[in-house]
C-alpha cells in the first residue's frame, strides 16, 4: 500500500485494527484523544465495538472483560489516565489476560502538562500497579515503527497472556509522518482455549475461569512460579534493541522514543567533528536489553555513556545496572517536557571529552 | 482596505504551514496579521513560531493560553482587532476539519462587513491524508466546514504532500482531486503549493502532459517552518 501522511494516534489505531483488534474502551485525555476518536469511527465499520467508558477505571475493567473472553482489545490514555488504570492492569496481569495498552506520555506528576514527556518509565517498566508482575513495554521511535510493531504487540500479549504497554511520548501521537500501513482484512487469531466464552453443559469444554484471586498460599505460589517462568522466557526471547553506529564508538548515547531520533542527529554532529559516537536504543524497555547494552559498553573503544531522557532520569538507572560500573554513564535531560536539542547533546559529549 | 485570507481544510492538510508562508511573504508588502484560531491541536501550532513571525514583521494573535499548554483554548478578544479598518493583510489559521472550523462561526458578523473581493476563503487539499484521499470525503469535509464556519469557500488549494518525502507525483494526485472537487462544486482552484523544487518538477510535468492551467492556478512556493530538527534523519529509515 502506498504511503499516507498520518498522525501517530490515527496510525496506531488503524494498525491495531489491522492486527485484529476489534474492541476499544477508553476515556478522553490529551494528547491521545485522536486514538479513541479514530476508533469510534473505524471499529463499527469492521464489526467491532468502541465504547467511551465513564472513567479510566471502567475502561480498563472492560478491557479485562473483553480480553478474558478472548478478544483482541486495546485501551489508550495519557499519563494521569494510565495512573488511574493501574489497579486494573495489575488485575489483568494476575488473571493472565492479554491486552494492549497505549500510553501517550505527557508531563507530570499530577496533572502536569499536555506536552511530550518520558516520565512514566518507572511506572510502566517497574510495575505501576501493586504486586509481583511484569508488563511487556515497547517504546517506538517513529510512527512507521509503531505501525510495524502493533501486530507483534498483540501477538506477544496473546502468546504470553500478558499486558503489553506501548510507551510513547506525546510527540509520537501528535506528529504527522509518511507511513505505510499493512492492510490485513482477515488477521489470524491464535486459539485461546483458556478464554471464558460460555460453558457448554454437555461438557465438551472445561469451565474457564478468569480470576486474579488466589487465597491459598500454595495456589498463589503456583501463579507466581508460572508467571516467573514465563517472564524468563520473555527476557530470553523478546528483547528488541537498535544499535546505531556503536561499533568502535568512543561515546555511547542511550535513549528511547523520540529522543533517540534527536540523539541520532547528535551522533551525526559528533561524527562531523571527528568524534566517534553511537546510540543504543532499547525498543523493548521490559524486557530490557541488558546484555546488548553491556556488550556495547564492554568494547575497548568506549570511554563513557550518556543517557538522554525527557524525564528527571529514569532509564539511566537500568542503563547503569546493565553497564555495571565498567564505564561511567552520565544523564542529561529535563522533566518538564523540554526536548533536548541535538546540538546540546553533542556539546555535552564534547564537554565529557574535554574533562 | 485589508485583504482577508481564511485557510480551512481537513486535519493535516497543511493549513498552518501555508498560513505561515503566506503571512511572511505578505509582511514584505505591508502590515500583516496572523490569527491562530486553532482550538484543536495541542502540538505543532503556528503560535509556536513567534520566533520566525515576529522578526518577519507579522503580528501574531493567538489564543491567550496557547503557549501555557492549557488544554481548553479560548479565543482572544484581540481577534476583533483584525477586523478594524486599515491596510495590509490578515491571515486566519483554523483547526482541522469542521470541528476546528467551528471557531470561525462567531465572526460571521465581522466577515459579512468585508467586501467580497477582499475575502479569500481557501480550502486546502492534501490527498495523501487518508481522511481526505478521495472526492467524496473531500466534498463531505468541504460541506461540513462551510456549514459550521458560516463562510463560503472561494478557492481550492492543491497542497498534495507527504511531508519530507514529497515529490511532484503527490501534487499530481492533488491536481486530480482539486479538479474533480472544482468540477463538482464550481469553486475555482486558487493555487498549487509546495517546495520550489517540487513545484518546478510539477510544472515541467504539467507542460509536457498538457494539464489544464485553470486547475493549477497560482504557484505558491513554501518553505518549511513547522519542521522538527530530526526530520532530516528520516531518510535513514527510522
Amino acid at each position: 500500500m502506498a504511503k499516507k501522511l498520518m498522525k501517530g494516534c490515527e496510525a496506531i489505531a488503524e494498525a491495531a485494527i489491522q492486527a485484529g483488534c476489534r474492541y476499544f474502551f477508553g476515556y478522553p485525555i490529551t494528547p491521545q484523544n485522536d486514538i479513541p476518536e479514530y476508533m469510534s469511527l473505524r471499529l463499527p465499520q469492521v464489526g467491532g465495538c468502541f465504547l467511551q467508558a465513564e472513567s479510566e477505571l471502567a475502561a480498563i475493567n472492560m478491557v479485562y472483560g473483553a480480553g478474558g473472553a478472548g478478544a483482541r482489545v486495546m485501551t489508550s490514555s495519557s499519563s494521569p489516565g494510565i495512573s488511574l488504570k493501574q489497579e486494573g492492569i495489575s488485575t489483568i496481569a494476575g488473571a493472565e489476560v492479554p491486552c494492549v495498552i497505549v500510553n501517550m506520555m505527557r508531563g507530570g506528576p499530577g496533572l502536569g502538562n499536555i506536552q511530550a514527556s518520558q516520565g512514566d518509565y518507572f511506572q510502566a517498566v517497574k510495575g505501576g500497579g501493586h504486586g509481583d508482575y511484569r508488563s511487556i513495554v515497547i517504546a517506538p521511535s517513529s510512527i512507521q515503527e509503531t505501525v510495524d510493531i502493533m501486530p507483534h504487540a498483540f501477538d506477544l500479549a496473546d502468546e504470553y497472556r500478558i499486558p503489553v504497554i506501548i510507551l510513547a511520548d506525546g510527540l509520537i501521537g501528535q506528529m504527522m509522518e509518511p507511513v505505510e500501513l499493512h492492510m490485513n482484512p482477515n488477521p489470524t487469531m491464535p486459539e485461546k482455549p483458556w478464554a471464558a466464552q460460555g460453558w457448554d453443559p454437555k461438557g465438551t469444554r472445561p469451565r474457564a475461569v478468569i480470576n486474579s484471586l488466589y487465597i491459598e498460599t500454595e495456589d498463589l505460589d503456583g501463579l507466581m512460579t508460572r508467571l516467573n517462568a514465563r517472564y524468563d522466557v520473555i527476557r530470553e526471547k523478546e528483547v528488541m534493541v537498535e544499535k546505531y553506529h556503536t561499533e568502535g564508538a568512543e561515546y555511547i548515547l542511550c535513549a528511547y522514543g523520540t529522543v533517540a531520533r534527536v540523539c541520532k542527529a547528535a551522533v551525526r554532529i559528533l561524527e562531523e567533528n571527528g568524534i566517534k559516537a553511537g546510540l543504543v536504543r532499547p525498543i523493548t524497555l521490559w524486557p530490557f536489553p541488558t546484555k546488548e547494552v553491556r556488550d556495547v559498553f564492554a568494547q575497548e573503544s568506549v570511554k563513557a555513556g550518556l543517557t538522554v531522557e525527557i524525564s528527571n532520569g529514569q532509564m539511566v538507572e537500568d542503563i547503569r545496572l546493565a553497564v555495571n560500573g565498567i564505564k561511567p554513564v552520565e544523564y542529561m535531560g529535563k522533566g518538564g517536557s523540554i526536548i533536548p536539542a541535538a546540538e546540546d547533546i553533542a556539546e555535552r559529549i564534547m564537554q565529557m571529552r574535554r574533562a | 482596505m485589508k485583504e482577508y485570507w481564511v485557510l480551512l481544510g481537513a486535519f493535516g492538510s497543511g493549513k498552518s504551514e501555508l498560513a505561515l508562508n503566506m503571512a511572511i511573504r505578505a509582511a514584505k508588502h505591508g502590515p500583516c496579521t496572523l490569527v491562530d484560531l486553532d482550538v484543536i491541536n495541542p502540538y505543532f501550532r503556528t503560535s509556536e513560531r513567534g520566533d520566525v513571525l515576529t522578526p518577519a514583521g507579522v503580528e501574531l494573535i493567538m489564543p491567550p493560553f496557547a503557549l501555557d499548554k492549557i488544554e481548553i483554548l479560548s479565543l482572544s478578544a484581540r481577534v476583533y482587532s483584525a477586523f478594524t479598518p486599515g491596510e495590509g493583510s490578515v491571515f486566519f489559521d483554523i483547526g482541522g476539519d469542521h470541528v476546528g472550523s467551528v471557531a470561525l462561526g462567531q465572526y460571521k458578523p465581522q466577515f459579512e462587513r468585508v467586501p467580497k473581493e477582499n475575502l479569500h476563503v481557501l480550502f486546502i487539499l492534501n490527498p495523501m491524508r487518508p481522511t481526505a484521499a478521495d472526492l467524496e470525503s473531500a466534498y463531505a469535509t468541504l460541506e461540513k466546514i462551510q456549514f459550521v464556519s458560516r463562510l463560503r469557500v472561494t478557492g481550492i488549494v492543491n497542497n498534495g504532500n507527504l511531508a519530507g518525502e514529497t515529490d511532484y507525483t503527490h501534487l499530481l494526485e492533488g491536481y486530480e482531486l482539486a479538479k474533480a472537487l472544482s468540477e463538482r462544486t464550481g469553486i475555482p482552484v486558487w493555487g498549487t503549493c509546495g517546495l520550489q523544487s517540487v513545484l518546478d518538477d510539477f510544472d515541467a510535468y504539467a507542460k509536457a502532459h498538457g494539464l489544464d492551467e485553470a486547475y493549477i492556478g497560482v504557484r505558491q512556493p513554501v518553505d518549511v517552518y513547522m519542521h522538527r530538527s530530526w526530520d532530516k534523519f528520516l531518510k535513514e529509515g527510522l
